[in-house]
């Protein structure tokens, strides 16, 4: 599976990715201080455990510096 | 895990292990952040990567003091600033534009009403005035350019306490945010989110900053309010979903106003919030206990102060502070000649602006802070010239009282 995260291509070889897996893999220490985008809509922060990407999906790690909330 | 408030303070939550281990925020005093290569540079840019660039924008000192104050209020975010008045700008700023109103009330603290009448009423911004203890009254201001309703949680110098609940309903039904100056309580009295407060401003120059150590100010979103609703903030709701006010704030308003707190200033701003909770409850006590003596004594014509029975904000104010009222009262004597004897008599209290400093501190409001405004004005806003706005501190209460009675005895 193929997803674009930051603009960026990464494969995966597991059938499910969670957001939350991505930002593991791709060493994001507090994953709670990151905005996510799914092909441009926000996925909420309490269910990146719960939503899977899908092959070609576009990814965004949004920081926005906002007081303590990357 | 769930840490509670007087944890969170004293050990926030450090994005980072230091290098050398301190287990103390550094002051990173650098304007400058280096990058490994360009392409991070260009991320960090690109809100892609999380660095710190320029201090005016980000600074890891002022982001742990941040960071701490975002726990504290389980909000979405805060923003640290240089002052309780660069909150509040900022705040309007992002809001509110040329042409519009907003709602709020002549019950604030003078330099705030001077903000709204003086500096931002000639770039077309109109602030409506009404009385915020009558519903019926906010509700009939707002209109469709209205773009927040603002007051104080206890205003000052009058002391009143606004009804949150039924503010925060009216203000939701209209789609319009509530912003709050919660200066006087912290988040440690009052969880403006639990009150459905949509944007908290703090003066953290008070209470936060341990005893008057350093001017700053705090926006805090607390993720109550839906962005898209907001005229000015809809498009960047649409590109930056809920941190659509903060990152306005800090990619353009913020960053454009040059709002920074300084890495100096936030490190003693985290340093007061490790013992705010202790402050706040002495500050309180002590305020209450004053209050009680002042109100027994013959040459005091009035005391107001919201955690007596006798004000008509006592029961309101027991629901919505966790049972304590603020370290701040006022009383009135006979006439202004009284109240400049009493104030020269006093030998431990200081005569001196400024309130929540671990010193008790004193003031006559109508010939200070509120000295630029005519004397109908004043009237309008509760500064009588017969009143003193006394700060209480956290030194022996009996000192405090002694000190008082002397003073008081020295005018009879």
């Amino acid at each position: 599976m193929e997803v674009v995260v930051n603009g960026e291509k990464q494969n995966y070889s597991e059938d499910k990715v969670s957001i939350l897996n991505l930002l593991q893999q791709n060493e994001v220490d507090k994953p709670e201080l990151v905005t996510v985008q799914l092909n441009e809509e926000f996925v909420d922060k309490e269910t990146y455990e719960s939503v899977f990407v899908a092959h070609q999906d576009q990814v965004e790690f949004l920081y926005f510096m906002a007081g303590g909330s990357r | 895990m769930n840490r509670r408030f007087s944890t969170l303070a004293i050990h926030g939550d450090p994005i980072k292990k230091d290098v050398h281990g301190s287990i103390r925020m550094p002051v990173y005093d650098s304007v400058g952040f280096e990058f490994a290569n360009s392409k991070d540079i260009q991320q960090s840019f690109e809100g892609r990567k999380p660095a710190h660039s320029y201090s005016r924008i980000t600074n890891p000192t002022v982001e742990d003091f941040e960071t701490r104050m975002r726990l504290l209020t389980g909000g979405t975010g805060a923003l640290a600033v240089s002052s309780g008045m660069a909150a509040i700008s900022n705040v309007v700023l992002a809001l509110a534009e040329s042409g519009s109103n907003i709602v709020t009330t002549r019950h604030l603290f003078g330099n705030t009403l001077a903000l709204f009448e003086k500096t931002l009423k000639p770039w077309g911004l109109e602030a409506r005035y009404v009385d915020m203890t009558r519903l019926e009254q906010v509700e009939a201001a707002v209109d469709k350019n209205t773009r927040m309703v603002f007051l104080e949680n206890i205003t000052n110098p009058q002391l009143e306490v606004a009804d949150f609940s039924a503010l925060s309903q009216i203000a939701g039904q209209k789609q319009i945010p509530l912003v709050a100056d919660c200066t006087m309580t912290t988040p440690y009295l009052f969880l403006s989110r639990k009150f459905r407060v949509d944007v908290e401003i703090i003066s953290s120059t008070k209470y936060i900053s341990g005893g008057a150590t350093s001017v700053g100010g705090v926006i805090i979103d607390t993720g109550n309010f839906d962005w898209k609703q907001s005229p000015k903030l809809a498009e960047a709701a649409r590109k930056m979903g809920p941190m659509a006010l903060l990152a306005t704030l800090r990619k353009e308003i913020y960053r454009n106003t040059g709002a920074c707190l300084s890495a100096h200033n936030a490190y003693l701003q985290s340093l007061g919030l490790e013992t705010l909770f202790l402050r706040v409850d002495k500050s309180c006590d002590n305020a209450m206990r004053v209050a009680q003596y002042l109100e027994k004594q013959p040459a005091v014509k009035r005391v107001t102060y919201p955690g007596l029975e006798s004000s008509p904000f006592f029961q309101l104010a027991r629901e919505q502070f966790n049972g304590k009222f603020g370290g701040v009262l006022t009383f009135d004597l006979d006439s202004q000649e009284s109240c400049f004897q009493f104030m020269d008599a006093l030998q431990l209290i200081k005569r001196a602006t400024n309130i929540n400093d671990n010193k008790s501190l004193i003031i006559h409001p109508h010939s200070t802070i509120f000295c630029e405004y005519p004397e109908s004005e004043r009237e309008a806003m509760g500064v009588r010239s017969t009143l003193m706005r006394l700060s209480v501190g956290i030194e022996d209460v009996d000192d405090i009282i002694e000190d008082l009675h002397a003073a008081g005895e020295a005018i009879a």
